[in-house]
């Protein structure tokens, strides 16, 4: 489970990207964070990881108040995370395989970690992480000839190979086309189903997450403005996340700031 | 290609699914650049412990260097003009040179296949000769000086230019050059207006690119008796006269230096 | 004014640049024409020509086939050793330097430094180092590997520093995220970036470090140059002959190799 308490980001520059953000997570859900660019999205999920730091409040994740970690037990604690991003990530020069075994490269005694020797196990791991998202057949390919879509989901294999509670995912498909962002979708839809991993996603595609997710949160200039059920959310929750014109006082011009900023 | 000769390994998934791991070469280079490294290091001699008795030697030949004599300088002045002419002439000369040969070795624009393979082999393997051997066999026909040099530059930026010009007109586009051949244009006419000026900034890039590698290599030739500015460094080093092998090489750094500076300009303008 | 004029006054521009260009490159021909001094043409320079050709068409056979330390296959193998030793040196020489010279990894002064520096190293011909070395080793290959490694650094440097600046950094925001530490980071997201490119340029260097390693014999640093040279000073055209035929051959083959290795480094 994942609760933010109160949580507050602010960038040393004296940018506020999240402002007493309050938040519950449970197990297994599917969860797609909508917003403007600039709207802290991305902040609010790299926060769970301690890929940023927070300044203010709470981030409690499984019970333990993550900013409490400290070097080596950061690490331990990012291993049961995965993380997937926009821009794959990938090692394009070397075997699609070899990209997955990164993610055992941690436990690792030293000696395998300098020569890059995995053990069979670790093999096996990796190559089912690969028939999971159904490109078994590409293991000994080299990443660089493969499309998108595919190498998002050799990311995807090497987050599971993690064998991770939780998957971040920072706009998974937004550089695929139509059809290889709803593939890539519905990789995400079964794994949360058949792994119970928890799913957090930041998406722009607004159709893509009221069709796949189950919980939508909608967040504007750093603050949560809906957080419901995406069969509740309405073309009025949907100007409100990305207008901000219907409450307070804030206008277009203070959102374009914010994005600019 | 070599990975057929190496076993195969099948791993068999927890699911019952197959899969064939592919052999890793990397192991099998790393060993072989070990054993071709220590058996390079046997025929040659080499010597660790030599070095390090008695490196120090090249640097007191480098502290010799400096500071150059100065007053060696008018003497330099001459041999020094007569390795850019030569290199000059050479990379000028072999430049028009290359352009015909590079057409006729181009098999998209020679029609018979033997010529255009013919002129392919005739280029690589001008190209396998080091210019300084091709130097010294110059120097046997033409005699001492600075013909033998300029025909060893010659020969190598024909090779040179030729083979990467050859390479870009067979990756021209082609659409116009039909276009116009079947208008009623000569093949050379169509090459004329339609490939020409799709290579020419890379043509005239690649030229300059080799003049400026030709300087450096015209500088040496003298070494071989072909004349300009190596034949005062081969007499200085023989006399182990340093402090003038020391003001060669500068004033050779700074002309070397000067002409790349000019050249990457054009270049950059050109790309 | 319309486009047509426009184009109209932009066209003699263009014709006055060219002109000149031709014009400064007419010049410079005709000066460097001074050049060439024709009385210096020996008469006998056509007999010569004519029996190095028959020399290559009548290799000395005996020579070609011979497998003592004197015969063209031994000489050879010599040559070999030295361009390879001399990249392998090199190349590991020049992996500090190039880290050293990229201006997104170390300070811009210190980058600049070593760039004139690997310059210096790169101008200075290959003979005058093989000369110096001989006063360190003696005369022989071993000299020869020393003057390889050092001429190697300045280029392979240079190309080295191309492939550090742009190594894909994206890779380590997701190792980071998996809980790498840094030096995993760079042995399984840098390295592999690097080590194909790498190696691809080092078999590029090596390809021309053959050639260089020929000439290194006419300074008495090992390798097939010097029996060359005295072959002709001899005019021992045959033996000039087979030594010509094998040392065309090895490059051949070396570079029909290195050009499949590296297009297969290249596109996996």
């Amino acid at each position: 489970m994942i609760a933010f308490k109160q949580v507050q980001k602010q960038y040393p520059n004296g940018y506020s990207a999240l402002k007493n953000v309050n938040l519950q997570i449970q197990q297994g859900e599917y969860v797609a964070i909508i917003g403007r660019s600039g709207a802290g999205k991305s902040t609010l999920l790299r926060c769970i990881n301690r890929m940023h730091e927070i300044t203010g409040g709470t981030l409690l994740v499984d019970e333990v108040d993550i900013n409490t970690l400290k070097g080596k037990s950061v690490r331990q604690f990012r291993r049961n995370i995965g993380m997937i991003f926009q821009s794959f990530n990938l090692v394009t020069r070397v075997s699609v395989i070899k990209n997955v075994l990164v993610s055992f490269v941690p436990e690792m005694p030293f000696w395998r970690k300098l020569l890059g020797i995995f053990t069979e196990q670790q093999k096996k791991q990796a190559l089912m992480a690969l028939d999971r998202v159904g490109i078994l057949d590409k293991a000994y390919v080299r990443v660089d000839q493969l499309s998108g879509g595919q190498q998002q989901r050799v990311a995807l294999a090497r987050t599971l190979a993690q064998n991770p509670k939780l998957i971040l995912a920072d706009e998974p498909v937004a550089s695929l086309d139509p059809v290889t962002a709803h593939q890539v979708m519905d990789d995400f839809r079964r794994i949360n189903k058949e792994l119970n991993m928890t799913v957090i996603m930041n998406i722009h595609h607004v159709e893509l997450a009221l069709e796949y997710a189950n919980r939508v949160i909608g967040i504007r200039a750093g603050e949560i403005v809906y957080d419901g059920a995406a069969k509740d959310v309405t073309e009025a929750v949907l100007r409100q996340i990305y207008n901000g014109q219907v409450e307070e006082g804030s206008s277009v011009v203070d959102v374009r700031q914010a994005v600019t900023n | 290609m070599f990975d057929k000769l190496l076993p195969t390994k099948k791993i068999i998934l927890p699911n019952g699914k197959e899969v064939t791991e592919k052999p890793a070469l990397m192991p099998f280079v790393v060993v072989a650049i070990l054993v071709l490294t220590y058996m390079s290091a046997v025929i040659t001699g080499f010597n660790v412990e030599t070095i390090i008795k008695r490196i120090e030697q090249f640097f007191v030949i480098l502290q010799q260097m400096v500071p150059p004599t100065w007053a060696y300088f008018p003497h330099i002045w001459q041999p020094l003009l007569d390795t850019i002419k030569m290199s000059l002439l050479g990379s000028l000369m072999g430049v028009l040179c290359a352009l015909p040969l590079a057409i006729l070795a181009a098999s998209n624009i020679t029609k018979w296949k033997w010529l255009s393979a013919t002129m392919k082999f005739f280029l690589s393997l001008l190209r396998t000769l080091p210019t300084l051997i091709v130097a010294l066999v110059a120097t046997f026909v033409f005699g001492l000086g600075t013909v033998a040099g300029t025909v060893a530059i010659f020969l190598f930026t024909v090779a040179y230019v030729g083979k990467l010009l050859y390479e870009q007109i067979e990756n021209a586009n082609m659409d116009a050059y039909e276009a116009m051949n079947s208008m009623g244009l000569t093949t050379i006419q169509s090459f004329r207006y339609a490939i020409f000026p799709q290579i020419l900034p890379n043509y005239l890039s690649t030229s300059l690119f080799c003049f400026e590698g030709n300087v450096r290599y015209a500088s040496i030739l003298g070494y071989v008796g072909a004349g300009g500015i190596g034949l005062l460094l081969n007499e200085s080093l023989g006399w182990r006269n340093y402090a003038n092998v020391g003001m060669i090489l500068l004033l050779l750094v700074i002309t070397v230096f000067i002409i790349e500076t000019i050249s990457e300009h054009y270049r950059k303008k050109l790309m | 004014m319309n486009v047509i004029e426009k184009q109209y006054k932009l066209e003699p521009n263009r014709r006055v640049t060219q002109l000149v260009t031709i014009f400064i490159l007419c010049l410079l021909f005709v000066w460097s024409l001074s050049a060439i001094e024709l009385e210096q043409l020996t008469t006998n320079g056509f007999t010569i020509a004519k029996n190095i050709l028959v020399g290559m068409v009548q290799p000395d056979l005996s020579l070609l086939v011979n497998v003592t330390t004197s015969g063209v296959p031994y000489l050879l193998i010599e040559t070999m050793a030295i361009a390879f030793l001399g990249t392998v040196v090199g190349s590991i020489l020049a992996i500090p330097l190039a880290f050293l010279s990229a201006s997104n990894i170390v300070p811009k002064p210190i980058a600049y430094v070593v760039r004139f520096l690997l310059i210096l190293i790169r101008t200075i011909p290959a003979i005058v180092y093989g000369l110096m070395f001989i006063r360190v080793t003696g005369p022989g290959p071993f000299a020869g590997v020393l003057t390889m490694s050092l001429v190697s650094i300045g280029m392979l440097s240079k190309l080295y520093v191309d492939v550090i600046e742009d190594l894909d950094i994206s890779i380590l925001e997701s190792m980071e995220s998996i809980g790498c530490t840094t030096l995993e980071k760079i042995r399984f997201g840098i390295l592999p970036q690097l080590l194909a490119s790498f190696l691809s340029i080092v078999i590029y260097r090596f390809d021309m470090n053959l050639r260089d390693a020929t000439v290194l014999g006419l300074v008495g640093a090992g390798g097939i140059g010097a029996p060359l040279i005295f072959a002709m000073n001899a005019y021992r055209w045959s033996e000039v002959g087979s030594i010509l035929i094998g040392l065309i051959l090895l490059i051949l083959i070396v570079e029909y190799m290195s050009n499949k290795i590296r297009t297969k480094l290249v596109r996996g």
